[in-house]
C-alpha cells in the first residue's frame, strides 16, 4: 500500500505531468475537467431514481421519481454515447500540441539537458493530457456496462435479440462470444482514446509546429480509422461466410456471423491498444534519436 | 574510470568530435581540452560550429563521430552523470512565459530531482545571486531581455553544476545587461565553476576569459591562454607605413627583403598609409627598421603600429568562409 501511495505521489509531483496539466488548463477553448463531472451527477440521479422506485409503494413518490429519473436515464444514455464518441476525438488535440510546444518555446533542449529521461518526458506529457480527461474516462468505465445492458447501444444488443428469438442458433459457445463482445464494447472507447492520444503524441514528437501537428494527427487518425474499419469488415465477413461456404450454404448459421463480429470488435480493441503502445514507444524513440 | 585516464585538471575534453548534417560538417575533428576552473571563451563567426559543439557537450545532440567527456564522464555513454555536472544555457531564452519567476526555477529544480523541501530556499538563493529577488512573483514574460538572460543563467545553476556551458550569453543585450552578465560570470568563476562560454564577438568575453579557442568552419584554428593569444598578436605586429610620393613598390621590395618582416602588402581601399608590414621583432627592432628605412631614402610620413587586440587575431585567423 505504501508503495502505491509513493508511486501516486511521484506521479503527481512529476514536473512534466504538472506542466502539462497547467498548459491544458490555460487553453482558452478547454472547458476544464469539471465539465465531465456532469456525468457522475447524472449517474447519481439515475441511481437515486432506481432506489426510490424500488423502495417506494406510494404512487406520488413514484411519479416524482419517474419524472426526474426517466429524463436522467435518457440523458445518461445519450451522454455516454456522446462521451464514448467525443473523448477519443478530444484527446489528440491535447497530445498533439504537447511535445511540439516545447520545441516551439525552445524548452525541449532544456528539458533534455536535465535529469529527466526521454521516457519520463513523453509519459509525463501523456499522463498530463489523460489526467485532464479523467472524469470522462472514469465515467465511461462506470457507465458503459449500464449502457450495454440498458439501451443495448453497442456490443451486446445483437446477442440479446438473437437470444430472445432463437437461442440455439447463436452457436456452440454463445456466452463466450457474448462476453467477448461485451468486453470489446466496454473497452472500445478506451482503446480508441489510447490510440488517438498516442497518434497525437507521436506526431508531436516529430512536428515543428503545433498547428501542423494537430492537423497531421487528425488526418492520420482518420486514415487509421478507415483502414481499421475496412480490415475488420473484411475479416468479419470472411469469418461469417467461411463456415457457410464450407457447408455449401446448406445451413443458415447466424451464430457464426455473431462470432465473426465479436471476434473482430475484440480484435480491433487489441490492435488499438497495441498500436497505442507502439506509438508511445515511437515518440520516446524520436526524442532519444535527436 | 575515465577520470583516471584523463589529466587531473581536465574537465572538458573532445577527441575527433565530428557532427555532419548530410554533406555539411558542422563540427569536424574537433580536439579540445578545457582545464578545471577555467573560463574558456569559444569564439567564432556565426555558423562556425560553436552551438553544435555545446549541444553535444550538453548531451542534447549526438555526435556523428568522435568522443567527448565532461567531468570524466562520456557524453555518449554516461549522459546522466554528464547532465548532473553540466549547467547548459542555449542561445535562446527557452522560457515558459506563463510561469512566475520562482515557479520557473522551481520547475527546473524538480527536473533535476531536487526535493521539494529544499527547492524554496534554493530558488530564493539563486534569485538573490542573479539579482532578481524583487521580481520573484512576476511572470517571466514581464521581464526584460537582460533579466530573462539572468533568469536563464540561474536556471542553469539549479543543480549546482561543476561546468557551465553558456551559448552566446551576451548576445542581443544592451551594454549594461552585458556588463551584468560579465560580472556574474566572474562571480561564478570565483565560486569555482568551470565556464565554457561562446560568442561571435571576441571583445564581448575577452575580459572574463582565461582561455580562448577560435573556431571556424567546424575546426579549431587557434587555442591557448589569454596570454598566449596576446603574444600571438605581439609576435605578429602590423605596422602601417605612409610614404610621401609614390615609391610604394620600391619600399615594398625593400621591406620584403628584410628578415624581420614576415609579410608586406599594399593597402587597399581607403586604409591608412600605403603599406601594411607584418613585423616579428621587438620594439628595438622596430626603431631600427624605421631609422634604416629613412636612411635608405624612403620619404616616410607615417610609421605607426596597429594597436592589435584579439579582434585582429580573430579576423586574421578566420577567413570568413562561413559568415
Amino acid at each position: 500500500m505504501g508503495r502505491v501511495t509513493e508511486r501516486w505521489q511521484a506521479m503527481r509531483d512529476h514536473p512534466i505531468f504538472r506542466l502539462e496539466l497547467r498548459r491544458i488548463r490555460r487553453q482558452r477553448w478547454w472547458p476544464g475537467r469539471r465539465f465531465f463531472m456532469f456525468y457522475p451527477a447524472l449517474l447519481g440521479a439515475a441511481l437515486g431514481y432506481g432506489v426510490v422506485l424500488a423502495l417506494s409503494d406510494s404512487p406520488g413518490v413514484l411519479v416524482t421519481a419517474l419524472a426526474t429519473g426517466v429524463p436522467a436515464v435518457c440523458l445518461l444514455s445519450v451522454g455516454t454515447w456522446l462521451l464514448a464518441f467525443a473523448l477519443p476525438w478530444i484527446a489528440p488535440a491535447l497530445t498533439a500540441a504537447s511535445i511540439v510546444r516545447e520545441r516551439e518555446l525552445g524548452t525541449l533542449d532544456l528539458l533534455r539537458a536535465t535529469l529527466l529521461t526521454e521516457r519520463s518526458i513523453v509519459l509525463g506529457k501523456l499522463g498530463g493530457c489523460l489526467a485532464q480527461l479523467w472524469p470522462g474516462i472514469l465515467t465511461l468505465a462506470l457507465l458503459t456496462p449500464f449502457q450495454l445492458v440498458w439501451v443495448g447501444g453497442s456490443g451486446l444488443s445483437p446477442y440479446l435479440s438473437v437470444l430472445q428469438t432463437d437461442p440455439i442458433s447463436v452457436g456452440e459457445w454463445p456466452w463466450v462470444w457474448m462476453v467477448a463482445a461485451g468486453v470489446a464494447g466496454w473497452l472500445g472507447p478506451w482503446a480508441s482514446l489510447a490510440l488517438h492520444a498516442a497518434v497525437g503524441l507521436f506526431v508531436s514528437a516529430l512536428a515543428r509546429s503545433s498547428g501542423a501537428a494537430i492537423a497531421l494527427s487528425y488526418a492520420a487518425i482518420i486514415v487509421l480509422r478507415v483502414s481499421l474499419r475496412l480490415a475488420t469488415s473484411l475479416i468479419g465477413v470472411a469469418l461469417a461466410l467461411a463456415p457457410a461456404v464450407a457447408t455449401g450454404f446448406s445451413e443458415a448459421m447466424p451464430g457464426q456471423a455473431m462470432m465473426g463480429s465479436s471476434l473482430t470488435s475484440l480484435g480491433t480493441v487489441l490492435v488499438e491498444f497495441a498500436g497505442a503502445a507502439l506509438l508511445v514507444w515511437g515518440a520516446i524513440w524520436q526524442l532519444k534519436r535527436a | 574510470m575515465m577520470a583516471q585516464k584523463l589529466h587531473k585538471a581536465t574537465i572538458i575534453e573532445t577527441r575527433g568530435l565530428t557532427k555532419r548534417y548530410g554533406p555539411l560538417a558542422a563540427v569536424e575533428e574537433l580536439d579540445l581540452t578545457v582545464e578545471e576552473g577555467a573560463v574558456f571563451g569559444f569564439v567564432g563567426p556565426n555558423g562556425a560550429g560553436k552551438t553544435t559543439t555545446m549541444r553535444i557537450l550538453a548531451t542534447v545532440l549526438r555526435p556523428t563521430a568522435g568522443e567527448a567527456w565532461v567531468a570524466g564522464h562520456s557524453v555518449l555513454g554516461e549522459r546522466r552523470e554528464v547532465r548532473r555536472a553540466v549547467g547548459y544555457m542555449p542561445d535562446f531564452f527557452g522560457v515558459y512565459g506563463d510561469m512566475k519567476v520562482w515557479e520557473y526555477l522551481d520547475f527546473f529544480a524538480a527536473c533535476y530531482e531536487i526535493p521539494a523541501e529544499t527547492r524554496r530556499q534554493l530558488v530564493d538563493d539563486l534569485l538573490e545571486l542573479v539579482e532578481l529577488a524583487h521580481r520573484r512573483d512576476d511572470y517571466v514574460d514581464a521581464l526584460s531581455r537582460g533579466m530573462k538572460q539572468r533568469l536563464c543563467l540561474a536556471r542553469s545553476l539549479v543543480h549546482d553544476p561543476q561546468v557551465l556551458i553558456l551559448d552566446e550569453p551576451a548576445s542581443g543585450l544592451d551594454p549594461r545587461a552585458r556588463i551584468e552578465i560579465r560580472e556574474l560570470l566572474r562571480e561564478l568563476q570565483a565560486m569555482g565553476k568551470t565556464i565554457f562560454v561562446s560568442s561571435h564577438i571576441l571583445s564581448e568575453i575577452e575580459e572574463v576569459c582565461t582561455h580562448i579557442g577560435i573556431i571556424e568552419a567546424g575546426r579549431l584554428v587557434a587555442v591557448g591562454t589569454l596570454e598566449e593569444m596576446r603574444r600571438l598578436i605581439q609576435t605578429q605586429r602590423v605596422v602601417c607605413i605612409g610614404l610621401m610620393g609614390r615609391q610604394v613598390e620600391e619600399a615594398q621590395a625593400w621591406l620584403a627583403s628584410r628578415p624581420d618582416v614576415v609579410g608586406v602588402e599594399p593597402v587597399v581601399d581607403n586604409g591608412e598609409g600605403d603599406l601594411h608590414a607584418t613585423f616579428s621583432g621587438d620594439d628595438d627592432a622596430l626603431v631600427r627598421l624605421l631609422s634604416e628605412m629613412v636612411g635608405a631614402g624612403f620619404p616616410v610620413v607615417m610609421f605607426r603600429e596597429e594597436t592589435g587586440d584579439l579582434e585582429d587575431v580573430f579576423m586574421r585567423l578566420t577567413k570568413g568562409t562561413v559568415s
